[in-house]
């Protein structure tokens, strides 16, 4: 078992360090860089933390265990060729799946961005937009009720 | 781009000199200045500033000395084929700074590159969709875009001095197999763009007559000077193709930045842009042919951006910024997932 503080928290208090200590020091023209220093600080604390796996509903969905990386592949490769179009409710699984590793991914690199488009509101952060609208229609899109059950 | 200035060697300042009098027909030029600009993700953009003793530019001028960065992306110009380009949409009278001399002469800053007049104002895409002071000025600005695309877009094909740009290399069946071959290649399989391109691939719109697309018009690449349009920049992906594309390329969320909800790059409400848009065209716009090509504005993009983070990743460009953007293909994918599936199924938090 590796020492403490814990590797994601050493990166939350680096970042802080960094944002509240070391930016005011730092020539203007520099300040950009060091922003982007501390997103990668938070991303890697996100990753580093994370225990979700939503790769585990690929071995659902193909009724196999394995290796994720390979049910990841083979699934790429079949809505490449429409294979989940056939019936309604196959078609409606794999969208459900390809919701729920997107989400699962900005959830850890770029959770301002979900909150941002009225998906999820971590930590108290709130995106300026309510929800983007249809660009066809012009409607908001309007979140699932899982999603508003969890606003 | 981010971090990186200091890390290259400033280039010889005598021989640009040597090659600005040759080209303007000066006795002698000063380059007084050479400053690497931020921005351009992809080319590196110089601040010149020279004095020239005679010739057709005597005086002191301020230049942007435009070079190639050292990997590229796919589907890009060469710089001289961006700087005729960019001729060809000054002599159309689109707000485009002159262009005015280009080489590919090595001896003189080590790579291809080309010089044109620097424009004032800013292109920092928060600042211009974030700054409240800007607002009342922006539907104005949206609609002076949508007018300066529909005059990009009078440029036609069968150009001599455009014989380098094909029609068949942008067609939407192209760029999808164009996309899907690096993904062949890319570790990382993304469901998500297979799936929009699928659904691109069957909804497929009729070919559309082809005009001059800009094909990186958007909230980025525009400088702004007290709210008012100064230039349009960044040429190297310019093609001919659908108009459709780059009304979708514009409005697609990748670029709205501060403001998701202003559906116009950030900026307005698309009706504003439409109608500068169709005010200076002899098309209307096509809300499906949009919607089409917003779709695929979200698939380019994200496969742009993991091209990105391959030069830091493959190409040897050591770039936080190159680094990072690899990650915003997951934003283009939830925004194919909120254009193609608007009910879905979220996951709970």
């Amino acid at each position: 078992m590796p020492d403490l503080p814990s590797g994601p928290a050493l990166l939350a208090l680096a970042r802080d360090v960094l944002l509240r200590e070391l930016m005011p020091l730092l020539p203007e023209e520099r300040r950009p860089d060091a922003l982007l220093v501390a997103r990668c600080m938070a991303i890697a604390e996100r990753e580093a933390e994370t225990g979700e796996s939503p790769e585990r509903e690929l071995q659902d969905l193909y009724g196999a265990g394995g290796d994720t990386d390979e049910l990841l592949r083979r699934f790429a490769r079949e809505l490449r060729i429409g294979a989940f179009e056939n019936s309604r409710d196959s078609g409606a699984r794999a969208r459900a799946i390809l919701w729920r590793l997107t989400v699962a991914k900005l959830r850890r690199s770029n959770p301002e961005f979900l909150a941002a488009n009225g998906i999820d509101r971590p930590g108290g952060v709130v995106g300026r937009a309510e929800a983007c609208r249809s660009p066809v229609s012009g409607k908001r899109l309007t979140p699932s009720p899982a999603a508003k059950s969890s606003l | 781009m981010a971090g990186t200035a200091s890390l290259r060697s400033e280039p010889r300042r005598a021989p640009l000199a040597r090659f600005l009098a040759a080209a303007s027909g000066a006795e002698r030029v000063e380059v007084a200045a050479l400053t690497r600009l931020r921005g351009g993700a992809l080319q590196e953009n110089w601040a010149l500033d020279a004095r020239f003793s005679g010739g057709a530019l005597a005086g002191d001028q301020r230049f942007v000395l435009r070079g190639s960065a050292a990997t590229g992306v796919a589907g890009s110009l060469t710089r001289l084929q961006e700087f005729a380009v960019q001729k060809a949409a000054f002599a159309g009278g689109v707000t485009v700074p002159e262009p005015l001399f280009a080489s590919e002469d090595p001896a003189i800053f080590g790579k291809p590159f080309f010089i044109m007049r620097r424009a004032d104002g800013i292109a920092v895409p928060n600042r211009i969709t974030g700054d409240e002071a800007l607002d009342p000025a922006l539907p104005a600005l949206a609609e002076r875009l949508g007018r300066e695309l529909a005059r990009i877009h009078t440029i036609r094909p069968r150009r001599p001095d455009l014989a380098f740009l094909t029609c068949t290399e942008t067609g939407p069946i192209r760029q999808i197999a164009g996309f899907r071959a690096y993904l062949d290649g890319h570790p990382i399989p993304r469901p998500v763009l297979e799936w929009g391109m699928r659904w691109l691939e069957t909804h497929l719109p009729p070919p559309a007559e082809p005009v001059l697309c800009h094909r990186d018009f958007r909230t980025g690449n525009y400088l702004l000077d007290g709210g008012l349009l100064t230039a349009i920049l960044d040429w190297e992906f310019a093609g001919w193709g659908d108009p459709h594309e780059d009304i979708g390329w514009f409005c697609c969320k990748s670029w709205r930045f501060a403001r998701l909800d202003r559906e116009a790059g950030g900026i307005a409400d698309r009706a504003p842009f439409y109608r500068g848009y169709e005010s200076q065209s002899d098309r209307s716009i096509d809300p499906d042919r949009v919607r089409f090509w917003e779709v695929l504005a979200s698939v380019r993009w994200a496969v742009i951006a993991l091209q990105q983070t391959d030069r830091h990743m493959i190409g040897g460009e050591r770039d936080l910024d190159l680094a990072l953007t690899g990650r915003r293909a997951t934003e283009c994918e939830l925004e194919l997932l909120m254009l193609l599936d608007p009910g879905g199924n979220l996951p709970d938090a």
